[in-house]
């Protein structure tokens, strides 16, 4: 009987070592896509912060030719001397 | 995440003045409502989250079956990363997609103001052109052809830079008759008297009154620069007498001549090439004062052509009767 139960107690033991080590398997898979999710996410952050960063680039000088324009206008608009043929 | 909700929320529509704004609010609008809807879901998906690791705890603790507990979570895990990458990879792609909307119209954007630019460099070109054109000192004077140019005294609707252009000329002409006069006065001089003396011979005796009127320049001039001229090297200066001859026989204060440097000097035979103020003129643009004194203008033909012919001769034969003859004529 005590052989018999320490046998089954073994076989307990490895099934629960065995689930154990599932179990970790399973975590480790799962901290494993959400580091990649994480490293997605940065990277999708980079990409986008840069592509915010051109298109303020991109912004800031179409605003300063805008605002050069609209003196320029202004001043040919303030002249209309230069429009008299 | 709470900053961004605040700033978010902070976004009040304005008041649209024209299409571009309310194009441009509407896609701010659009924003917004992505981001918060985003936000919102990841929020309570965070909540969920927490709640559901709760309610797995409790049970792990409480219920006897733990296994169907573990592998109630372990599906329930599997399903929230599953969700919760479907939705990050929804937002990433709407993002990407909106960003790229508003480079687009960035881009659409700096074409049109590059096309206002030049547009208006262009503008800016054509009135500093028409400026320069307006402010531009040009005059357009009128070109005439030499053989059109009045002579000096005459009336002239034109400019007076032509007018003075052709006074220069007609002085220089004048010089150079004198010269030419008093080269062949000291050639006339050299020779022996004898041969002087048979040219005056046949000259009829009003003459003399008449050519010391004419050459009153020399009559005038000292008789040591006369002197200097008969001993001057330039024995025979009449080489140039090709061209000064046409221009002698027309009166430098009445008609116009065209000197012409180009021309050679050598005699020509043809006496149309060497009187070239003779054929040139026009009848049209002969003047009054010409039409008056026309005997004269028909002598003058006759007489270069003499003058020619006595040059000639004088080259060859030495003789200058031919050539006094003409000069007292003249």
């Amino acid at each position: 009987m005590a052989r018999a139960g320490g046998i089954t107690n073994a076989v307990n033991v490895g099934i629960a070592v065995q689930a154990d080590w599932e179990n970790r398997e399973f975590i480790s898979h799962i901290s494993l896509n959400v580091r990649r999710l994480f490293d997605f996410l940065v990277q999708f952050e980079a990409t986008t912060k840069s592509k915010l960063a051109s298109l303020n680039e991109k912004l800031d000088t179409l605003e300063r030719r805008l605002e050069l324009l609209e003196v320029q206008v202004g001043t040919a608009s303030a002249n209309p001397s230069l429009f008299a043929t | 995440m709470g900053t961004m909700m605040t700033s978010s929320a902070l976004r009040v529509p304005h008041e649209a003045s024209n299409f571009d704004e309310v194009s441009m609010q509407q896609s701010l609008i659009f924003a917004d409502s992505l981001k918060h809807m985003f936000v919102q879901d990841l929020k309570n998906l965070r909540t969920q989250l927490y709640s559901a690791a709760e309610y797995f705890e409790l049970s792990y603790t409480n219920d006897d079956q733990n296994h169907i507990v573990v592998e109630t979570l372990k599906d329930y895990t599997i399903k929230a990363l599953v969700n919760t990458v479907d939705h990050l990879g929804s937002i990433t792609y709407k993002v990407n997609d909106l960003l790229d909307e508003k480079v687009d119209e960035v881009s659409g954007t700096e074409l049109r103001v590059s096309s206002i630019e030049q547009r208006l460099r262009t503008c800016q070109e054509f009135i500093n052109h028409e400026g320069i054109t307006q402010q531009s000192l040009v005059i357009n004077t009128p070109k005439y052809h030499k053989r059109y140019i009045l002579p000096v005294g005459e009336t002239m609707s034109g400019t007076n830079r032509t007018k003075s252009k052709y006074q220069g000329r007609s002085l220089d002409d004048e010089d150079d008759w004198h010269q030419f006069r008093n080269a062949v006065r000291a050639t006339i001089r050299e020779t022996p008297p004898s041969t002087v003396s048979r040219g005056h011979s046949p000259s009829p005796s009003p003459r003399p009154p008449q050519r010391s009127a004419i050459f009153s320049f020399t009559a005038t001039m000292p008789k040591k620069e006369l002197d200097k001229r008969t001993v001057s090297p330039h024995r025979f200066p009449l080489l140039r007498s090709g061209s000064l001859s046409s221009r002698s026989v027309t009166p430098s204060s009445t008609r116009p001549t065209t000197p012409n440097s180009s021309r050679p000097t050598t005699p020509n035979p043809n006496p149309r090439r060497r009187y070239p103020s003779e054929p040139r003129k026009s009848a049209s643009m002969r003047l009054p004062a010409e039409r008056e004194n026309g005997k004269d203008i028909e002598q003058y033909p006759s007489k270069s052509k003499r003058l020619l012919k006595a040059l000639l001769s004088r080259r060859k034969s030495k003789k200058d009767d031919t050539l006094y003859t003409y000069l007292d004529e003249y």
